[in-house]
């Protein structure tokens, strides 16, 4: 599909992507709430997938059962062949560093600079007591400030985060997830806190990083005009059920007033810039 | 709720049912007599200051190294009392019981006792205060720490970081402010007590106080409590500068 960007053996190595698979996967919340419903996909490694949905349909539950945020009640999910529902401690830690992620909120840490919110993505591939006693490798560093290069935020290395616009927030943390030199991308809603032309900026920037490194790419996003123009695939779910899965670019407005069960609204557009 | 408090104080102090004797009366009777200490009281005697200078630097050291060295061991206990720092119920429990019953013994308990088991001077009156700040600083700071928001402890376990790799690098340096602000508030507590722990035995200008008040020589109290005050006074205003520009 893409060709593999030439920024050196190892990272194209770390760096293939993974296949996903939910296979019967239900999620009930401890208070009750089903928020999935036996829902089964499997994804193929470097496609681009967006997930559409109403607001409490279970787009962010589908997304985090996939790194092992949201444990699944039944079913299974398997990450690149590694089976997420059993992993704990050690093994789901390293799991996770091979999965990157980003939120809508950017969850950034305001009074820390940019880079060593990026180095955070290093995490998994770091010795605790390295972390702790503040001896980052200098590898490490290289990876932070070549992700922060790749979304044009390499002036603002000693920034502190909090004091970025939106738009700069949510570009330092896709570089966080890109440090970790990820074999998958999830976004929750990237865009949704981002002004139209900011949102756009950021997903070409989300979309071509990604598919300059290969990447599998799942995205969160109740806009559809996005997910027709970014992504490949398109999941709809309605109350936890999926109910749609094919080409985006096809998706027709039919198909989404089935996916929203109601008539298409101005709000589900972003809009042309 | 204001009638309440009066009449709970009023029902508390009724000795017909074993409350707390207020003898008011006392008062009046001894006026003359207490008359008398204050006008000595409004004579401070200012040829004793050069005396009180090397207590007073006790007191202060005493304040100093208490403050600091809760300071320094008030960084894993408040990490560990938080619920974002530490997600374990048991540990997070565990300290956070430990710190609330350092919290239920009175100072000038701490330094009774301490004094009894280490010696009069200095070192009782230091530990008093370190015991005293290492409560004040992890329970107010843990319980800040609690109900702030931390999105990026989200980030943290996504990029798969242990718990003590996310404390370091995020929650810590998010946390700094809300430190500095009870370390500088817990240095300016201690100058206060300090000048009182003296008279338990443990050291600083607490006990020349405590001296000269068993002389009667109380143009010298006078000199002391207005030394303490001007000390206090000041360490609290450097102490509001610096935190203001925490923020
Ligand atoms: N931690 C939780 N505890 C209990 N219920 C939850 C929790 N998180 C989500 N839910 C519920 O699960 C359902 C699905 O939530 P989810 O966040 O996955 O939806 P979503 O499609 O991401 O919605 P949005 O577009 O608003 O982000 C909702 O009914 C929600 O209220
Ligand atoms: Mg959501």
């Amino acid at each position: 599909m893409t060709i593999q960007s030439t920024t050196g053996g190892a990272a194209a190595e770390t760096a293939a992507p993974w296949a996903l698979s939910l296979t019967d996967v239900s999620v009930t919340y401890p208070n009750g709430t089903r928020a999935l419903k036996n829902v089964s996909v499997h994804i193929e490694p470097g496609e681009i997938v967006s997930i559409v949905g109403l607001s409490g349909s279970g787009k962010s539950t589908l997304i985090r059962t996939i790194n092992g945020l949201v444990p699944v009640t039944s079913g299974w999910v398997t990450a690149g062949g590694h089976d997420v529902t059993r992993a704990r401690g050690r093994a789901l830690r390293e799991l996770r560093g091979h999965v990157g992620m980003i939120f809508q909120g950017f969850n950034l840490a305001d009074r820390v600079s940019v880079l060593d919110n990026v180095l955070v993505g290093r995490f998994a591939h770091t010795p605790t007591i390295r972390t702790v006693l503040g001896l980052n490798r200098a590898a490490d560093r290289e990876l932070a400030l070549r992700a922060l290069d790749s979304v044009g935020m390499l002036e603002k290395v000693w920034t502190r985060a909090g004091a970025l616009s939106g738009g700069q927030k949510q570009r330092v943390a896709i570089a966080r997830a890109l440090s970790q030199e990820p074999s998958v991308m999830l976004a929750d809603e990237p865009v949704a806190s981002l002004d139209p032309p900011t949102a756009h900026a950021v997903m070409n920037d989300l979309a071509r990083t990604s598919s300059e490194r290969g990447l599998t790419v799942l995205i969160n996003i109740h806009l559809m005009d996005l997910a027709r123009q970014y992504t490949q695939r398109m999941i709809g779910l309605r109350d936890g059920e999926l109910v749609y899965d094919g080409p985006a670019a096809e998706a027709t407005d039919a198909d989404f007033e089935q996916i929203y069960g109601r008539p298409i609204q101005g709000r589900d557009r972003l809009g042309s810039v | 709720m204001v009638v309440a408090l009066c009449a709970f104080t009023a029902l508390t102090c009724w000795p017909a049912i074993g409350g707390v004797e207020i003898d008011l009366a006392g008062l009046v009777r001894n006026w003359s007599n207490g008359a008398d200490k204050i006008a000595q009281l409004l004579r401070p005697d200012l040829t004793f200051l050069p005396r009180t200078v090397a207590p007073m630097l006790e007191t202060l050291a005493m304040a100093v190294a208490g403050a600091a060295f809760a300071a320094i061991i008030s960084i894993p206990l408040t990490l560990a009392a938080a619920r974002p720092s530490n997600p374990n119920p048991l540990t997070r429990q565990l300290v956070r019981f430990c710190i609330n019953v350092n919290r239920a013994v009175p100072d000038l308990v701490f330094a009774t006792v301490l004094v009894a088991m280490v010696g009069v001077g200095t070192l009782p009156g230091f530990l008093t205060l370190f015991l005293f700040d290492l409560g004040v600083v992890v329970k107010l700071v843990s319980e800040a720490v609690d109900s702030a928001d931390h999105p990026y402890l989200e980030a943290g376990t996504a990029a798969g970081g242990t718990q003590a790799q996310i404390n370091r690098a995020t929650v810590l340096p998010q946390s700094w402010p809300l430190f500095a602000n009870q370390w500088l508030y817990s240095l300016e507590l201690n100058v206060r007590i300090s000048a009182i722990l003296g008279i338990v035995g443990a050291g600083g200008i607490g006990r020349l106080l405590d001296e000269r008040r068993g002389f009667f020589a109380y143009d010298d109290v006078s000199v002391i409590i207005l030394e303490i005050l001007v000390v206090v006074v000041v360490i609290e205003v450097i102490s509001n500068a610096l935190r203001r520009r925490l923020r």
